[in-house]
């Protein structure tokens, strides 16, 4: 037939062009249905959207795990609002170029934010920290604390990558299982050592809930069952796993351990001066991120007193609840020499991998210079009380 | 409170249950809303000005919560306060109230007006009764409880001339419950009681009974235990009343709220998560016993 010639283009545009005229169709197209859609790791300005990333990303149950906090999670939510009883004082005067370098412990540092050791980074990326150190590395070489309840060992992780690591411990009854973990690190080369001695009875009423099996708790005979065999019962059905910490245990490792020993979860000035009697090196002032003890205080709020009574003579180190560059600049500017990211870089690495590690320190790097810009800060150095306006409750 | 994917008014096996808000939760499915109106929970707002100071590297692997109070051992320092005609919470009411409160080795409060015949409650309350009366009217009753086995005498709010009669009559220690001013406390110890109990049940005070201990126990300057109730809901609710002088802490809608949902496993429960709570914050403020808690343990905030 002349003039007319059915081509399978013409056919499948006249099919479209049916379709697209079908009342069967037009049924399907909900204007008010939910268009959600994952954002791509370029899309993301804050910490803040990482984590809903994440969890688009995540098994519920993995989520939790770094979500929750202990018990009623008061001093989860605490750790966040004490952010919002400092203020910063703007300065008028502007600043040029910001420095931003600092070393602690030996360890250089082109910003003062290290990584917070966390577990089971496996959870959440294919390669577990391997992927979080290169992640670190790859944002201007931040340091990183490797937890004791790391996916892979420490070895492993220090050869995916180049930045500083320091090891964490949680204290082992058998003084053997402590050596030897601190021996094979520091052959890694571990370069300080971070004894966690809070959380010695802690519960997460949600991973409860979730019977998460890799949460552990203080709460022994999980849903009314028998309560575990456990160093020390009591007839409490309180697990005694962690209740025979002692002071005497730092000087107890001291004869192995070459290198600087932190004790991290000090909440009082009445322990920080006792880390300094028991032959402490640093101070790391934590409450867990929220997964100690619950009504604890924010550690904010405590920060001033416990470097009142440190008086400079070790670091203080600081984490729970920082999420953004300000918060950065208001714990410095309390006293704190290096602050540490617990949940900010696991929300990367839970929603985009290694990249999303580097993404989301960056812009906590970039948030805390222009702070430090806002406040007339141009270096670490001239940070102080001044520029915060503090009213603890 | 229903969880996602959760059929309505499905009541959790009590084993499920993590805090006592979650045991209320599951009372109110089981109740009536007049009822739940008596057994839902004050407001937190005292107990979230107070926060602790945690002090680490304290041996605490001989976790000890015993105390004695008026010549008997109590297992922990949380004691079922009186709850009237429990009837309305379970059908064996008082006498479920007492199982529970035994198996979980704590001692109760037997209100004078119960649902069951005293002697049947006292004879299930096998880790100590107390009795509670509340008029001068109730001697009778008071020296038959004392007589069935109960330890001391509670009297709440009928003015210091029956607590001075009761103190006169009775062998027990008479304890004087409803206290919420130093002169409240002065007065009651005046006319002859043993004990004080911080409570603003039945009383115009517009502050929680713990905001207003610290006061009391200053007062008291240890002449007599004093122990305090009012909205205690968790292990650290009860370590902040400790903190501030309390020697025991009562506790009533929280067992009640187990009462109503599951009986005596549901009282057991309330109070076992409760006893487990508070050890777990001892050991984390570094407080192996009673004696080692301290006003230092917690701070007192503005707002």
């Amino acid at each position: 037939m002349p003039g007319f010639e059915l081509t399978r283009r013409k056919s499948l545009h006249a099919l479209a062009g049916f379709l697209a005229g079908s009342p069967l169709l037009q049924s399907q197209l909900d204007p008010v249905r939910d268009h959600s859609r994952i954002p791509g790791l370029k899309e993301l300005l804050t910490s803040y959207e990482f984590e809903a990333v994440m969890y688009a990303k995540q098994t519920r149950p993995v989520y939790n795990y770094r979500a929750y906090g202990e018990e009623s999670e008061f001093t989860l939510r605490r750790n966040r609002q004490a952010f919002d009883w400092v203020k910063l004082v703007t300065s008028q005067t502007s600043t040029g170029n910001v420095t931003t370098s600092t070393e602690v412990f030996g360890t250089k540092m082109a910003f003062p934010i290290m990584v917070s050791p966390t577990a089971l980074h496996g959870d959440l990326d294919r390669d577990g920290e391997q992927s979080t150190h290169k992640g670190a590395e790859a944002a201007s070489n931040t340091p990183m604390i490797l937890s004791n309840n790391s996916s892979l060992a420490f070895d492993k992780v220090a050869a995916a990558a180049k930045s500083p690591m320091w090891v964490q411990l949680y204290p082992k009854l058998a003084m053997e299982a402590n050596q030897s973990y601190l021996e094979a690190a520091q052959a890694a080369g571990a370069k300080a050592v971070v004894v966690t001695i809070d959380q010695q009875a802690s519960v997460y009423e949600r991973s409860l809930h979730d019977r998460n099996l890799n949460a552990g708790g203080g709460r022994g005979g999980r849903f009314g069952g028998p309560a575990p065999v456990v160093a020390g019962t009591n007839p409490y059905r309180v697990s005694g796993n962690r209740l025979w910490y002692e002071w005497k245990f730092f000087s107890e490792i001291r004869p192995f351990v070459k290198v600087p020993i932190i004790a991290k979860g000090i909440l009082t000035p009445e322990d920080a001066k006792l880390c300094l009697e028991n032959g402490v090196d640093g101070i790391y002032v934590s409450n867990h991120g929220g997964r100690s003890l619950d009504y604890g205080p924010s550690t904010l709020e405590v920060l001033p007193e416990i470097v009142e009574a440190v008086g400079g003579k070790v670091p203080v180190l600081f984490d729970s609840g920082l999420r953004r560059g300000s918060d950065i600049l208001k714990a410095l500017a309390l006293g704190a020499n290096a602050v540490c990211l617990g949940r900010v870089p696991l929300w990367g690495l839970g929603s985009f991998g290694a990249a999303g590690v580097t993404r989301v320190l960056e812009i906590m790097q970039a948030e805390l210079v222009e702070a430090m810009k806002q406040s007339g800060c141009t270096s670490l150095e001239s940070i102080n009380r001044k520029i915060v306006l503090a009213n603890f409750p | 409170m229903q969880n996602a994917g959760e059929l309505a008014g499905r009541i959790a096996p009590v084993a499920e249950l993590l805090n006592t808000y979650e045991i209320g939760a599951m009372a109110q499915r089981k109740v009536d809303a007049a009822t739940w109106a008596l057994l839902a929970p004050a407001d937190r707002k005292a107990f979230d000005r107070i926060t602790f100071r945690p002090r680490l590297m304290v041996n605490t692997t001989g976790l000890n919560l015993t105390l004695e109070l008026f010549g008997e051992k109590h297992f922990a320092p949380i004691i079922v306060g009186p709850v009237s005609r429990q009837k309305r919470f379970h059908a064996e009411g008082e006498l479920e109230m007492a199982k529970g409160a035994a198996a979980a080795k704590a001692a109760m409060v037997i209100a004078a007006d119960s649902s069951f015949p005293l002697d049947q409650i006292i004879s299930l309350a096998k880790a100590g009764a107390w009795f509670q009366v509340s008029t001068e009217g109730e001697m009778a009753k008071a020296t038959q409880a004392i007589s069935a086995g109960c330890k001391a005498i509670c009297i709440t709010g009928t003015g210091w001339r029956a607590l001075a009669a009761f103190a006169k009559t009775v062998q027990v220690p008479v304890i004087a419950k409803g206290i919420m001013t130093p002169a409240d406390a002065e007065a009651a110890i005046g006319a002859g009681a043993k004990g004080l109990i911080v409570s603003s049940y039945n009383t115009t005070s517009k502050l929680d009974p713990i905001e207003v201990l610290p006061t009391i126990v200053d007062a008291v300057k240890g002449r007599v235990p004093v122990l305090v109730d009012g909205g205690f809901r968790r292990g650290s609710d009860i370590l902040k009343g400790l903190a501030l002088g309390a020697r025991a802490i009562l506790v009533a809608r929280a067992p009640a709220c187990g009462l109503a949902a599951y009986g005596a496993p549901g009282v057991q429960r309330a109070l076992e998560i409760l006893q487990t709570d508070l050890g777990r914050d001892m050991a984390m403020c570094g407080k192996v016993d009673l004696t080692a808690i301290g006003r230092d343990t917690v701070k007192i905030h503005r707002f």
